[in-house]
């Protein structure tokens, strides 16, 4: 039994005409200097960036869906849009189920807290049910194996130990729609061995997914569909092997693009 | 089967949603995630606690010895204290502990979160609120050393009164809770908050009847209507009034400006929610 609308095939992302602007008047660091400066000289440069533009597209059930593109290609961007952290400018996205991501790893972690304080919190921060989240500490604790470092604050971790945990707190989940971004080359060989099994296993669960990532090989074997965005835009959807062909195809382009520029700074003598 | 959360849905729905909801929203956000908020104040106190040798003991030793430096200063230095000042100003300056370091820790409550913030989506708002809770656990350590302070040096000072400081402390959260919303989103923004904040909490502190009585000064009071004014609606002239009398002077406080300032409290709280509701889908993009 699946809760589709009529004519609606069952999916798990409906994404429509999705665009985010950012306000380059409230980047980074902004003190009410430059604010006043601001108003004195309103028309300074551009005021808005489009970081992503008119994506609309549709994850079917059972379908793994690829983002591809160079970077600042705004695919973190749809990333976050789609787990719910930045609210679109514009269009509209539904999403069924429950959504989890499997964004940059360790991202809540208290440097002064215990390994099994920084789990339970960031269960709580990623809104997870606390019993369960106990439940499941001896497990996680097993697959990040770091012994009993896990009563130790983690200033004490080496960055190996923190990936790993990072990992198995990201990958405690069982979400209906599986958001990744580059979380798969982490620790050593035989952890990166058992963090591609396990997230097999949640691709392999989940009814929805969508990886963000530069491994081309991952993009083949784990996705059904891939999109490239570029400069915020959907250049082109499809099957995997054609979207990643056509992006090495401009990624070299773009490449030979900058080694003719760089030659020609070189020429004139600016380098 | 599929489900369509309704937070999922709060978080798409793409009409933008009016003041009272969003009011209802973010107070719903606290209480949903108030064991988030339990952990977060667990978290400040196990890590306040870590780092130094006495630990926990500096919870009782801080406010005794920042009696210490107020009693010396003006005693000796002003030469115009109260009687049993040291009683007296121990009565403001538990309060005032709370209150400043909830601020301090709310201004940055959200900006020092950056990285999560970007990771994963929950209600921000839990962030300041779990600094103004983290307040009152200090606060009720501090109790420990008034009571020992009372049972030890000034038995005669000591009254039933004393059960009235939870009423007092509850007016004190609620004003303390909308400042503490309201400028963690501000400084999302201008990062000048959190510098300026430090300097106009002491003035603010100075220009509070805590050091002195109100009545020490009512000759300017009566000179200067506007000093006057600003005073009476200080809401900390309230607090400190009512906390001095029942820990100091053992009578029941002025519980019609109590009222006043918990209702005034209130509607503030609900003012700083909603402005926090409203810039909130900003900040993951700003910070």
């Amino acid at each position: 039994m699946s809760a589709t609308r009529p004519g609606d095939g069952a999916f798990a992302i409906d994404a429509r005409g999705l665009g985010v602007r950012y306000n380059l008047r409230l980047t980074r660091r902004t003190t009410v200097r430059h604010s006043f400066a601001h108003l004195l000289r309103p028309m300074d440069g551009a005021t808005h960036f489009w970081a992503l533009r008119n994506a609309t597209f549709r994850v079917e059930h059972g379908e793994s869906l690829a983002v591809i593109g160079p970077n600042g290609a705004g695919k973190s961007t749809l990333l976050q849009v789609l787990a719910g952290i930045i609210t679109p400018s514009e269009g509209s996205v539904e999403m069924r189920g429950k959504v989890s991501s499997l964004l940059t790893l360790g991202a809540g972690f208290d440097p002064d807290l215990t390994g099994i304080d920084n789990i339970l919190l960031a269960g709580e921060f990623m809104g997870l049910d606390h019993r369960e989240m106990r439940r499941r500490l001896p497990e996680m604790i097993a697959f990040a194996d770091i012994g009993k470092f896990i009563d130790a604050p983690l200033k004490t971790y080496s960055s190996g130990m923190r990936a790993r945990l990072g990992f198995s707190i990201a990958t405690s989940v069982d979400p209906d729609v599986l958001l990744v971004d580059e979380v798969l080359a982490t620790g050593d060989q035989l952890f990166r061995e058992k963090s591609r099994k396990r997230i097999e296993e949640l691709i392999a669960a989940a009814k929805g997914i969508v990886l963000v990532t530069h491994d081309m090989n991952w993009v083949t074997t784990f996705c059904n569909r891939a999109i490239l965005l570029e400069k915020g835009e959907v250049v082109a959807e499809g099957d995997p092997a054609d979207v990643v062909a056509l992006h090495q195809a401009h990624s070299e382009q773009a490449r030979q693009e900058k080694e003719a520029e760089a030659a020609r700074l070189q020429l004139s003598g600016v380098l | 089967m599929t489900t369509v959360t309704p937070e999922i849905r709060a978080v798409y729905g793409a009409a933008r949603p009016g003041p009272m909801s969003l009011v209802a929203e973010g107070l719903r956000d606290i209480w949903s995630r108030r064991r988030l908020a339990r952990y977060l104040v667990q978290a400040d106190l196990k890590k306040k606690g870590t780092d130094t040798l006495l630990g926990n003991i500096w919870w009782v030793l801080d406010p005794l010895l920042q009696m210490l430096v107020y009693v010396v200063l003006v005693t000796l230095i002003a030469g115009r204290a109260e009687p049993d000042f040291p009683l007296f100003v121990f009565a403001a300056i538990l309060p005032w502990k709370w209150f400043s370091a909830a601020l301090n820790d709310a201004i940055m409550s959200v900006v020092s979160r950056e990285r999560i913030i970007k990771q994963v989506h929950f209600p921000k708002i839990i962030l300041p609120v779990a600094s103004t809770l983290s307040g009152i656990v200090n606060f009720a350590f501090g109790l420990l050393p008034l009571a020992a302070l009372i049972v030890l040096f000034y038995r005669d000072r000591l009254t039933i009164m004393l059960l009235l400081i939870p009423v007092i402390a509850i007016a004190q959260l609620a004003f303390t809770l909308g400042l503490a919303i309201l400028f963690a989103a501000i400084n999302v923004f201008y990062r000048d908050v959190g510098n300026l904040a430090r300097h106009l909490l002491r003035l603010w502190f100075y220009l509070s009847p805590g050091l002195y009585s109100i009545d020490r000064i009512q000759h300017i009071l009566d000179a200067q209507p506007v000093v006057a004014l600003a005073f009476a609606l200080n809401p900390f002239t309230i607090l400190f009034e009512a906390y001095r009398a029942v820990i100091y002077e053992g009578t029941l406080p002025a519980f019609d400006s109590l009222a006043i300032l918990t209702v005034a409290s209130l509607a503030l709280l609900g003012a700083c929610t909603y402005l926090f509701k409203r810039l909130e889908p900003a900040f993951a993009k700003v910070l």
